[in-house]
């Protein structure tokens, strides 16, 4: 099967991108890894005019991590190198994980992180640990720059808080607080190659205390048309040492809020039943973690 | 001892086949080739990436051939209107069914395939019309501008629904009921023995609708030379010979006027076990434009098209006597068909043969219809017939084990069959090891300390199985030879076997070489392998029914026979002693008596082809034709001839797995299992076989299976929702080679391509209720299966 | 419009004329006439048609062939080592029986490359886990990592490029 005719640019710098952006709007697909982007288009699900390869553009690549300072990711930094980097390993273990665990070796040599976010796919990994620890991306346009809560930019299927001539160029990760852990966990068939049937990614950050949760952040990945945070997990666990029960309470909570769909990867009730399991597991988890136990 | 050397190749007996006079079952040391771990033949080109595939190939003036599909499931055709596409240029010819409306397939008397769709269509993805193009993109181009009419019909997709409605909306006019075939076999008194168990238990299974997943996708590539009307077809097949036969018939060329050759294969596993469109469309493009042209599948095509496992629906009976011997078996099979007959009828009473073995059955009854649908066909898919019999056989089994409340490892080793079986129906089994492979899995996996004793989520499970080594019978009405090989020596060419073997990746070519260096007292690396070209090599029916090492062993021991008579009597002039002296071992030939006289093997060809030219050597393989019957009364029993072989390949499995109680994940930890293969001649072949077998139906017990909506289209035609098992699902495994040497088979052998896949659904589905309590009855057993069956036996508990 | 650029594959610079829209495994089985790389999906689902893009594993199938110029392709005929010796992955796919019917062992091997490289002490979990996107249908897949953990020894030992 071909793809349709497009026109291909490559250009070499932000503002060359930026300008081809702000040129061809809507009618052009910005093409990083393309493991998304070619499939589809071989469908004929979308059929672009123009292509725009952001993959020679070297200030979208690369992770910059202080100690201290978070973490900045350029949106077309590669999964594989997610997956490998120590310092995202040491400070967001979650992330690292969710990302080498999408599709094969291959398909993360290829995709980006800004992809896996852009293709604004129910199922996709990334997002929802990203979610879960606050990250923000950055939107450019050749009028400048804005940020947002990756949360408030993902907004349905395939929609994004995206203006015309704006694209994505990088993650802006806060620092994780002390006393604080985020986790990720995913179910599906199989242990690769696979499209979670759900996914979840939970942050908690406990009091100077070390028992009571001073902060909990609940993201659900496939079972709502963005991820989904929970609003009812955080509202129960706040302020709370945990215990199994109300570990459960939260999970039943969790279980409430999402709104799964009946598809041929999984049934919505089976799906829910797994958001339940996830959320006691991975709360569970990163209580554990945060208290340095 | 007394040796004795035949003459004749004819008078051959199988004790005859060591012309050394000693069986070769007794001399351990006699083989130095076969049951030898050799690297197989084809192993370096592959790892290179060149070896061609019939994919890779390019011929002058190519062109290439693409088909249009069929957007519903079950629709007459009004109108297909091909103007738009012929115009547009780069397209050379345009292709519709009417143009080949000969009916194709593998089984003559119900052949009812079309090359394209002649009136209506059956399924959803099926070809209605194909262009040839200069190149791919105008090709696919064109087949948007062809433009079909449809007039929809009723979509029929489950078989009793089929059957049901069969009033109002008929698939096939000619099927009554929409019912491809019907049948009934009863041997002895099945009625009279259930009254008189101790223990009698009836469940329904029902299995799913896996697909092969080679990863070679169909490919054909075909060259008309309109000159002399001579046509060559090179193609991903199993069976060049029976694609030969079907080419003759659609495109309505005397046989002798087509060759069939096969390049590498990327897999079968019994999907490239019938013609395919592909092939016929590349002839009749090739005819009509005159030009080569190539047709190559995507994975889609593949998936519309390709005939996987036929879901069965199955209930099945067995009665035991108060001592758990196995007194009656009453089964009944409902076969999705899918479209078209294709195996049909052989697949219907495949899984009727499979209740006779391989535990003793005196009593027996099948009933089975195989129903018309609107699916893509079902065929052969490794295994055929039998992998979804034994399921329901071997978990009932282990039901009634626990009802009498012994280990299902007692209940399987007392009814076990031993060598010399005759089976109700006539089929006899020369030898077996059952007990062997049953004994070995149980014991080496510890399976009765663990049964039942392991904490709730973890479970072992255990089976049994067998299959055939190859039929005997043709599809067709025909007693020739299943298979005929010649073997070429002289001293330019070295020794060349020639024959029209299918090697589709299984190792049938490696195989043969040391079977043939065998014989001939040389190395398996002087053996060249000219297979799979139905003009170069002899008569072979092909690759299925795991049949090749056997026949083509005997075929090749018949061979040699000539060959090495030849070079004895030309060594016996050299070396002035008789001919019945000499020996033909490592290269030399030398008298048994006198060791000092010897030559080397080379020298005696270079003296016999100086005298005689080139020597050949012809050998070929017919079964044992035994007539399917009730043995107690005599009669024929419809439909009975199927299921009979020269001998069977046993083996029994067990598996140990986690389940996630809460998730419903479905872990498989480790597989144990001993198969009976007789003399392997290359173990890590059969390793490998057996490995990839229990591997290919562990994603079709808990993974795979092909989904269609309510309109029948395809939900999952591609990999990534088609889910196969990947290298993280891949289970500890230890794989065991029982001693066995089947005196019957040229060099002890039988099959092992397919037996080891049968014990693998109920070892795992066993290993499943151990682990938590629930026996599943439908496939594949997904998580949400799981997890609603405990949810539902929880319930139940309180 | 077709375009004329530049590929580095194998070491050596090919040019071929090509639409933006062309995909790479197309390229380099079409117009190159390197066959080794298998088309097995189109979808990026089966891992036959891995090659290797500046040493890493890329799917061929879902990428554009003028996306691919100025890195160096290595396919499965790159491989083979001086004077037509067999590269030690490829010599242990042969030597464990990791080859049947041949379709994935291209793809596979390069993952399998891919993934020493980066980690020439794998444990069978990592390897497993870096060859989960190469599908094949035929082994069961243990003599595949057999293969992979028998070449890492022999890597370990001659630390082979």
């Amino acid at each position: 099967m071909f793809l349709n005719h497009f026109e291909y640019f490559a250009p070499k710098t932000p503002a060359e991108t930026l300008e081809l952006v702000a040129c061809l709007g809507s009618k052009a697909k910005i093409l990083a890894g393309g493991t998304d982007l070619m499939v589809v288009m071989k469908a004929k699900a979308i059929s672009p005019d123009y292509l725009i390869d952001i993959n020679g553009v070297e200030e979208f690549k690369g992770i910059f991590c202080e100690q201290g300072k978070g973490a900045v990711i350029g949106t077309n930094t590669k999964l594989a190198e997610i997956q490998f980097s120590e310092a995202i390993q040491a400070k967001y273990p979650a992330l690292a994980y969710a990302a080498g665990e999408v599709g094969s070796s291959q398909v993360r040599q290829m995709a980006s992180l800004g992809g896996n976010s852009c293709n604004a796919s129910p199922a996709a990994e990334t997002p929802t640990p990203l979610v879960a620890m606050d990250a923000k991306v950055v939107l450019s346009s050749i009028l400048g720059e804005r940020e947002l809560p990756l949360e408030e930019f993902i907004l349905g299927v395939r929609v994004l808080d995206l203006a015309e001539g704006e694209m994505l160029t990088k993650f802006v990760l806060p620092e994780p607080k002390l006393k604080s852990a985020c986790r990720y966990a995913y179910m599906g068939r199989r242990d690769a190659m696979e499209i979670d049937c759900v996914n979840m990614a939970v942050t908690i950050e406990l009091e100077d205390d070390g028992e009571k949760v001073k902060n909990i952040k609940l993201v659900m990945g496939s079972v709502y048309p963005r991820p989904l945070v929970s609003k009812e997990v955080t509202a129960l666990l706040v302020g709370q040492k945990l215990s199994d029960q109300l570990i459960e309470k939260a999970a039943e909570a969790a279980q409430g809020e999402a709104k799964p769909i009946d598809d041929i990867r999984a049934s919505a009730e089976y799906r829910r039943e797994i958001v339940k399991v996830l959320a006691r597991r991975l709360i569970k988890e990163a209580y554990t973690d945060a208290k340095g136990v | 001892m007394e040796k004795k050397v035949l003459k004749s190749k004819w008078n051959l007996t199988p004790e005859g086949w060591n012309l050394e006079g000693v069986p070769s079952s007794q001399d351990e040391k006699r083989y130095t080739q076969v049951g030898r771990s050799v690297p197989r033949i084809d192993g370096p080109i592959k790892v290179k990436g060149e070896a061609i595939y019939t994919g890779d190939m390019t011929l002058p003036g190519m062109v290439y051939g693409k088909i249009k599909r069929s957007t519903y499931a079950h629709a007459i055709i009004k109108k297909i209107d091909c103007c738009k596409a012929l115009k547009l240029p780069g397209v050379l010819a345009v292709l519709t069914g009417d143009e080949a409306p000969n009916k194709w397939g593998i089984v003559p008397q119900a052949a009812n395939e079309t090359v394209l769709a002649v009136g209506k269509v059956r399924f959803y993805g099926e070809g209605v019309a194909a262009v040839a193009a200069l190149d791919e993109e105008t090709a696919e181009a064109a087949l948007e501008l062809i433009e079909v009419e449809y007039e929809p019909l009723p979509v029929l997709l489950d078989p009793f629904q089929s059957m049901e409605r069969s009033q109002e909306v008929l698939i096939h006019e000619d099927s009554k009921g929409n019912i491809m075939h019907a049948g009934e076999q009863v041997y002895g008194d099945v009625d009279k023995a259930f009254a008189e168990c101790e223990y009698v238990l009836e469940r329904e299974f029902h299995t799913n609708y896996p697909q092969h997943g080679f990863l070679e996708p169909h490919s054909a590539l075909a060259s008309y030379d309109t000159q002399n009307g001579q046509l060559h077809l090179w193609a991903s097949s199993q069976i060049p010979h029976y694609l030969h036969r079907q080419m003759s018939i659609v495109l309505e060329i005397p046989m002798n006027k087509i060759r069939v050759t096969l390049p590498t294969i990327g897999g079968g596993f019994g999907g490239k076990g019938e013609a395919a469109p592909s092939e016929f469309v590349a002839c009749l493009l090739s005819r009509k434009v005159g030009r080569p042209v190539k047709v190559v599948y995507d994975r889609q095509e593949v998936f519309y098209t390709n005939k996987g496992r036929h879901p069965c629906h199955m209930k099945v009976k067995m009665g035991l006597d108060k001592d758990g011997y196995i007194q009656a078996v009453d089964f009944d099979n409902t076969l999705d068909k899918g479209a078209y007959s294709g195996w049909g009828i052989v697949v219907l009473f495949y899984t009727a043969s499979m209740i006779h073995l391989p535990y003793k059955v005196p009593n027996a009854r099948f009933r089975g219809r195989s129903v018309y649908t609107n699916k893509p066909s079902t065929g052969a898919m490794r295994g055929l017939g039998g992998v979804q019999p034994r399921w329901a056989l071997e978990c009932l089994m282990d039901e009634m084990a626990e009802m009498m409340g012994i280990s299902p490892y007692e209940l399987k080793l007392k009814n076990a069959i031993e060598s010399g079986h005759t089976c109700i129906n006539n089929m006899f089994v020369p030898h077996s090891e059952f007990k062997k492979c049953l004994e070995t899995a149980v014991k080496k996996s510890g399976f009765l300390e663990k049964q039942g004793k392991l904490p709730f989520g973890k479970g072992i499970g255990m089976a049994g199985g067998y299959y055939i080594t190859g039929t005997a019978y043709t599809l067709y009405q025909n007693y020739k030879p299943h298979t005929t090989v010649m073997i070429r020596v002289d001293t330019e060419g070295g020794v060349t076997l020639l024959c029209a073997a299918a090697e589709i990746g299984q190792g049938c070519n490696t195989v043969m070489a040391q079977m043939v260096a065998e014989e001939l007292g040389i190395q398996y690396e002087d053996v060249h392998v000219q297979s799979g070209d139905t003009e170069i090599g002899a008569f072979d029916l092909g690759s299925f029914a795991s049949r090749l090492t056997y026949a083509a062993g005997a075929a090749i021991k018949m061979a040699c026979v000539e060959i090495n008579q030849s070079l004895k009597e030309t060594a016996a002039g050299m070396l002035g002693v008789r001919a019945d002296q000499l020996v033909i071992k490592n290269h030399e030939i030398y008298s048994m008596y006198e060791i000092k006289k010897r030559i080397s093997w080379e020298k005696a060809i270079e003296v016999y082809t100086s005298i005689n030219g080139t020597l050949v050597g012809m050998g070929n393989f017919s079964p044992p034709r035994r007539k399917g019957i009730d043995i107690i009364s005599g009669n024929r029993v419809q439909g009975a001839n199927i299921g009979h072989s020269p001998t069977f390949g046993f083996s029994s499995q067990v598996h140990e797995v986690e389940v996630d109680v809460e998730t419903g994940r479905i872990y498989v930890k480790k597989v144990t299992e001993a198969g009976d293969c007789g003399t392997p001649v290359n173990p890590m072949c059969v390793d490998g076989q057996v490995e990839g077998s229990i591997m290919f139906n562990i994603g079709a017990c808990l993974y795979e299976d092909q989904k269609l909506d309510a309109s029948g289209k395809h939900l999952n035609p591609n990999f990534h929702d088609y889910k196969t098992p990947t290298t993280m699902e891949m289970p500890e495994m230890d794989t065991n080679i029982v001693e066995s040497y089947d005196h019957s088979a040229p060099f002890g052998v039988k099959e092992t391509g397919e037996g080891a896949v049968q014990p693998t659904f109920p070892a795992l589905t066993n290993a499943i209720y151990d682990a938590i309590g629930v026996r599943f009855y439908t496939l594949p057993i997904t998580p949400e299966m799981v997890l609603k069956a405990l949810k539902d036996k929880k319930e139940g508990e309180l | 419009m077709k375009k004329l650029i530049e590929l580095d594959i194998n070491d050596r610079i090919y040019e071929v004329a090509i639409d933006a829209r062309d995909l790479l495994i197309d390229v380099i089985r079409n117009k190159v006439g390197l066959t080794g790389s298998k088309k097995g999906c189109g979808d990026g689902d089966c891992g036959a048609c891995t090659v290797l893009i500046d040493g890493k594993p890329e799917l061929s199938c879902i990428k554009l062939a003028i996306a691919s110029q100025g890195k160096k392709i290595t396919t499965i005929e790159g491989l083979v080592q001086e004077g037509g010796q067999l590269h030690p992955i490829q010599q242990a796919y042969v030597d464990h029986g990791a080859v049947q019917c041949g379709f994935c062992t291209p793809g596979m091997i390069l993952s399998s490359k891919a993934l020493l490289d980066r980690n020439p002490d794998p444990t069978e979990h990592y390897i497993k886990h870096e060859l989960s996107g190469n599908i094949c249908r035929c082994t069961g897949y243990k003599r595949i990592i057999e293969a992979v953990e028998a070449a890492a020894k022999v890597w370990s030992k001659e630390g082979v490029q």
